[in-house]
């Protein structure tokens, strides 16, 4: 199996762990990956905040890109970025592009939905000790419908102990929203605490989540409270062999 | 009225040019209404396509959410229980002004009250009579078993003041009229009402500090009389 | 902007904020008890969705049909095109009959139009009757939820507002301030010459308007008074009597847990004969004020599906932080940050769009399916494309930077290794104000990948 990688920009420049951590899973259960480094950005932060056409250039840039990649899959340790690929049909009037749009969309997968639902794998020969919690970041939770995967993949991970959020919960927004988080700091890190409240509720390790942009701003918050508990990707504790 | 006529016809006129605009647009995927048929009925296929459901299962259905959402019942048979269960009901609760419905049932009811009670017709009754009234009496046309809900109908009975005013209603009700869902009852209303009231328990509020309160604006109590068939 | 200030004013309100908290949390509970005892939510969600769709897009012929089975049955139907005329008609209306005070029950749409202000006017006493409202008119403020008006306000607050302006004694007990609220408003039902009240849904094939409550007032509202004015949004109208089953199914379980509420009132026109109860008149005024325009697009024409349930509020992140008044409108909330712009205008509330994390989760409750995310993000396009928001200037010159570097990933890398190198970061003080700032990686997954995790030699 062919997978091409899109890393995001995001995991690319702050948290190449994601990225590192992905290779590393899917070789470990036999796929060749590639990665086409003329990716940068998917256009979500534009798209979000409403630049329409600075995001439809990105997505025409990105869709070339991938068109080009000859890989049986385009695997992504970003449950946001993955769905923002899956909106990319919306963003055109054009025919021609929509179902370009939809071809790429089709083979483009979450790295968990990927490995328990198109490989049908949920033990990838993980090891890490410790307390963990999951958050279920928004967009793939409810964009894509990622809740169950993630579960099955952690479970499996030898030394792991996986505990679920007390409420409000692993489906509570972490509040971050992109642009939001820094349009509307107050209410954004209002929303966070009562995430990062829970978190030192659970007493765990660390949290977990599939979306660097949720792990940067629940990890930013914790260690501003001077709290112990790590914020690391998915991708981080399944290449793990500790 | 004529200004009403203009306003309507260039509401009406933008809503044609909004509806033709969007015609020409797309319609944004991931959203489907779904294959439901419009105007389909609910799952509940009405008592006579179910057939086997048990009469005595719908009574207790019914009773028991009455029980859920606050209202209390007796279960009579005729209308000497009736009247003794009624003039049990309102001595309970110290209800001694007394108004009854048109129904010929509520009236032989009513006048059948003994001495301490002041018995009030609906006939005559003045506002503040009304309002002075502790209990109203009335029947009730139907029944919802799977909300334990009373359905009134103003066609067929004058029943909409005294089952909303006097702080205490009780409503006598045949238990073959219980249906079972809220689809077979909006089935079985006459389109001549032009007052149908659906009364699910007392009246209450939960505005202030999300405390709930029994007893607001409507009755604070309501209680139902089941007339049983005579065998 | 007005919803900055707002929004951190009530951030800073311990009180409100706990408020806020326990109603949404136990009104998210109630609502999740009372899916379990649906009969098919997700299918009664579609096929209430699909009725509402039918109906928008034939909603000229679905209004004129209600309108002419309402007349028929002897209610008068009025137009009104904006609120300064939905406003005169329900004024002239009241003048006519001569009436000094007006109850009225829980109508959003009144409020939307301002019509308290208006009837005061015209020396016309408006009494609001729903308990909530109430508090909230006597406070002299404005709702703060759409189910629950007074919930930012404590008990202890109500009692000395009622203390004060109703001359009771001061009492910690609920039961007792529902009471003194109960007997005050008694006397104004029993006297005034009209009733306003909202409408939840009109069907057109019978010309009958529902309204649904758990007070009473609604009824009190609707049948002592001689005359009834009720007063709908276009978008109110459904085209079968039927169809109210499952709009009954979703709208109390929605708003408050309940499966159905403690009331519903189906009322078709007049009484035929003079002698019998309720109204001798009764009117029905239609309301456009915008939301005709809304029908211009797919992605907008949904918002005129919402059938006013709260369930969006209850789910919502932003919402359980900041409460109703932040928002600016009488729709506050999810649905409100989509309602408002269209209604009243983008220039007025270009930032309510994106008060929103855009998490979702108000997409899930609606019992309509009504993709708020979706909504919000055609709005936040539309703010941009029309520049209806203000200091867009060192945004617009942001993103159009952001595009060029991103199409460049030579430049994009180059950009991002100066930055480390110089430890520069982009000014995000509204970042490290409460938030660790996660520095730059030592080295980027690329550079890594270009070093040996590709497989090849670097």
């Amino acid at each position: 199996m062919r997978v091409s990688l899109f890393v995001t920009c995001l995991a690319d420049q702050l948290w190449p762990a994601a990225g590192v951590g992905a290779v590393e899973v899917l070789r470990r259960v036999g796929c060749a990956v590639e990665f086409d480094e003329r990716q940068t950005c998917c256009g979500q932060p534009a798209f979000n905040t409403g630049y329409r056409p600075e995001a439809c250039s990105l997505a025409r840039r990105l869709i070339e890109i991938f068109e080009s990649s000859g890989a049986d899959a385009i695997v992504s340790p970003s449950g946001s970025c993955t769905a923002m690929l899956h909106h990319y049909e919306q963003l055109f009037e054009d025919a021609g592009w929509r179902a370009r749009a939809r071809a790429v969309a089709q083979r483009t997968h979450e790295l968990s939905a990927f490995l328990v639902n198109r490989l049908g794998v949920e033990d990838v020969g993980a090891s890490f000790r410790g307390r963990l919690t999951w958050h279920d970041a928004c967009h793939g939770l409810r964009d894509l419908g990622i809740k169950d995967e993630p579960r099955r993949l952690l479970r499996h991970v030898r030394g792991a102990e996986l505990v679920e959020l007390p409420p409000p919960g692993a489906e509570t927004c972490c509040g971050f929203g992109g642009t939001f988080a820094v349009k509307y700091p107050e209410i954004s890190v209002a929303i966070l605490d009562e995430k990062v409240d829970a978190i030192e509720r659970a007493g765990v390790d660390a949290v977990v989540s599939g979306d660097a942009s949720c792990l940067m701003q629940i990890g930013g918050r914790l260690s501003r409270r001077g709290s112990s508990v790590r914020a690391l990707h998915l991708a981080e504790v399944l290449a793990s062999t500790l | 009225m004529r200004r009403s006529d203009e306003a309507r016809r260039e509401i009406l006129s933008a809503i044609r040019e909004n509806l033709t605009r969007s015609a020409r647009g797309r319609e944004p995927r991931g959203i489907a209404p779904g294959s439901a048929e419009l105007g389909k009925p609910t799952a509940d296929p009405g008592p006579a396509a179910r057939g086997s459901k048990e009469r005595g299962d719908v009574v207790s259905s019914f009773t028991e959410q009455l029980a859920a959402v606050g209202a209390q019942w007796t279960v009579v048979r005729g209308a000497t229980e009736a009247a003794h269960a009624l003039a049990g009901i309102l001595t309970a609760a110290g209800a001694r002004r007394v108004a009854g419905s048109d129904a010929p049932l509520v009236q032989r009811l009513v006048s059948g009250l003994g001495d301490g009670f002041v018995r009030e017709s609906l006939e005559g009754l003045s506002r503040d009579g009304l309002f002075a009234c502790d209990a109203g009496v009335t029947t009730a046309q139907w029944g919802i078993a799977e909300t334990g809900t009373l359905v009134l109908e103003s066609a067929r009975e004058k029943n909409r003041l005294l089952s909303l005013v006097p702080p205490i209603h009780v409503a006598l009700l045949s238990t073959s009229c219980i249906c079972d869902s809220l689809g077979d009852a909006l089935a079985r209303v006459s389109r001549a009402s032009h007052a149908i009231t659906l009364i699910t328990g007392p009246s209450r509020t939960s505005d202030i500090e999300l405390t709930l309160v029994v007893g607001v604006h409507g009755p604070q109590a309501v209680h139902v009389l089941l007339l049983e068939e005579e065998p | 902007m007005t919803f900055d200030r707002h929004a951190r004013a009530a951030l800073a309100d311990g009180q409100l904020r706990g408020a806020l908290r326990q109603a949404t949390t136990l009104f998210g509970e109630r609502r999740q008890a009372a899916l379990a005892t649906a009969p098919d939510w997700e299918g009664a969600r579609d096929r209430a969705r699909a009725i509402k769709d039918e109906t928008l897009l034939h909603l000229d012929r679905y209004l004129d049909e209600f309108s002419a089975n309402a007349e028929r049955a002897g209610a008068r139907v009025h137009w009104a095109r904006d609120a300064a005329e939905a406003c005169e008609v329900i004024g002239r209306i009241a003048e006519q009959r001569g009436a000094r005070t007006v109850v009225k029950s829980k109508s959003m749409a009144s409020e939307e139009i301002h019509l308290n202000a208006a009837l005061t006017a015209r020396g016309i006493e408006p009494i609001e009757t729903d308990l909530g409202e109430y508090i909230v008119q006597l406070a002299g403020e404005t709702p703060s939820h759409i189910v629950v008006p007074a919930i930012h306000k404590t008990k202890r607050q109500i009692a000395a507002l009622f203390a004060a302006k109703l001359g009771i004694e001061l009492s910690d007990d609920v039961a007792t301030l529902t009471g003194a609220a109960r007997q005050a408003l008694r006397r104004r039902f029993a006297e005034a010459e009209l009733g306003v009240s909202g409408v939840n849904f009109a069907v057109a094939e019978t010309g009958t308007i529902l309204i649904l409550e758990n007070e009473g007032n609604a009824r009190l509202t609707t049948s002592l008074p001689r005359t009834h004015v009720a007063l709908m949004g276009i978008e109110k109208v459904i085209p079968r009597f039927a169809d109210l089953e499952v709009f009954l199914q979703l709208l109390p379980r929605s708003g408050t847990g309940q499966a159905l509420t403690a009331y519903q009132s189906l009322l078709t026109g007049v009484k035929q004969r003079p002698e019998d109860e309720g109204p001798a008149e009764l009117h029905i005024v239609l309301l456009d004020n915008g939301r005709s325009r809304m029908l211009a697009a797919p992605v907008t024409r949904q918002s005129l599906a919402c059938i006013r349930c709260g369930a969006c509020l209850n789910a919502c992140p932003v919402y359980r932080q900041i409460g109703g008044h932040a928002y600016g409108s009488v729709y506050p909330g999810p649905i409100g940050a989509v309602l408002t712009p269209q209604l009243f205008g983008l220039g007025r509330s270009p930032e309510l769009p994106y008060a929103s994390s855009l998490c979702g989760a108000c997409r899930d409750v609606c019992p309509v399916k009504i993709d708020i995310p979706a909504l919000l993000l055609h709005l936040r396009a539309e703010v941009v494309a029309t520049r209806a928001g203000k200091q867009r200037a060192l945004e617009r010159l942001a993103f159009a930077g952001y595009a060029a570097v991103m199409a460049r990933p030579r430049l994009f890398e180059w950009l991002v290794r100066a930055a480390r190198m110089l430890r520069v970061m982009p000014p995000l003080g509204a970042w490290t104000k409460w938030r660790d700032l996660r520095p730059l990686a030592p080295r980027s997954f690329r550079e890594q990948w270009r070093a040996g995790l590709s497989g090849k030699a670097p």
